[in-house]
């Protein structure tokens, strides 16, 4: 199964995301990380993610860039978060994709339902605002949709997380809603 | 506690007003912290976070204290994190923080209502 989580910054998407992964099981859980500490105040937010995830049983790897050559255990669950950096990485990182960006994450994601029982997906809203674009921000803006309409396209199904509440746009009907709430065998939110 | 969210210039205030009627509003921009922990209701609360900030004044717990203090009020905030991330620092930190403090309200509150066009949809309800 997949599933899509996106929303807007600080919404609580990561702990809605983490919540999915620890209900639907004690599988061997992988913990994708996508965000290059570049500087303190990523470092910062890399730190507090993993607080988060500290106590319920995942394994990190790191993926900046090339997703498609990514391994995962067969039957694992695979929280991948989040796409908004994988892009931008692939996009603006010398050693990233550039203009295969959008084929190079799409067959990574593939790449990855292959090998993982379930697949979780993290991504990011930033396309509701006044200011105007242009240049290499207004093609990330685009790739990012692109991917974003790939990803629930291939998903089983996908939330918005407004301020922790996810607000469903895709529902498969044999698959039992999950709430994401927390679970006992887990950190603290 | 009760929530009403959404974009800018959606009618969220008109919607809170005419869902509750009978409360006195405060507005966001210009109250203190001692009044909101006392206030019925406040309209664009994002914008008391922001003037916090601005103050440098620590903003870490203020919604665990909002939820020891004013159990039972009513905010109506704009969502402000659908955007690129800014530019500018304190903006980040200024959009970050609101999500973070709403996730945190939202979550203690029985309901949340999100605002788009003027209509209202219901998003908790407990």
């Amino acid at each position: 199964m997949m599933i899509l989580v996106t929303g807007g910054s600080g919404s609580g998407k990561s702990a809605f995301a983490e919540n999915c992964v620890v209900s639907l099981g004690s599988e061997k859980r992988i913990y994708i990380a996508t965000m290059y500490p570049y500087d303190g105040e990523s470092r910062k937010r890399v730190k507090r993610h993993r607080k988060m995830r500290a106590g319920k049983g995942f394994d990190t790897l790191e993926c900046y860039t090339g997703l498609s050559g990514v391994h995962v255990p067969e039957g694992c669950t695979v929280l991948l978060e989040c796409m908004s950096n994988l892009v931008a990485n692939e996009m603006f990182r010398e050693e990233g994709a550039h203009e295969r960006t959008y084929d190079e994450i799409t067959k990574g994601i593939l790449h990855l339902k292959e090998q993982a029982a379930h697949l979780i997906v993290v991504t990011n809203e930033i396309f509701s605002e006044a200011v105007c674009y242009q240049g290499d921000t207004e093609e990330y803006r685009r790739c990012l949709g692109n991917i974003n309409q790939f990803l629930a396209g291939q998903s089983d199904q996908a939330a918005e997380v407004v301020y922790g509440i996810p607000v469903y746009f895709k529902k498969s009907t044999e698959i039992p809603k999950i709430t994401g709430e927390e679970k006992t065998d887990g950190g603290k939110l | 506690m009760e929530m009403i969210i959404g974009g800018a210039f959606q009618g969220k205030a008109s919607y809170a007003e005419k869902m509750y009627p009978g409360i006195r509003w405060k507005k966001g921009a210009e109250l203190s912290a001692e009044e909101l922990f006392c206030a019925e209701g406040v309209l664009g609360f994002h914008e008391f976070i922001r003037r916090e900030m601005q103050a440098e004044r620590d903003t870490e717990n203020l919604a665990e204290e909002l939820i020891r203090r004013n159990p039972g009020i009513i905010l109506v905030s704009d969502e402000v994190g659908y955007g690129v991330v800014p530019v500018d620092a304190f903006d980040r930190a200024y959009r970050e923080r609101v999500g973070r403090i709403c996730t945190e309200l939202a979550a203690f509150s029985q309901k949340v209502t999100r605002v788009i066009c003027g209509a209202g949809m219901v998003i908790k309800d407990v």
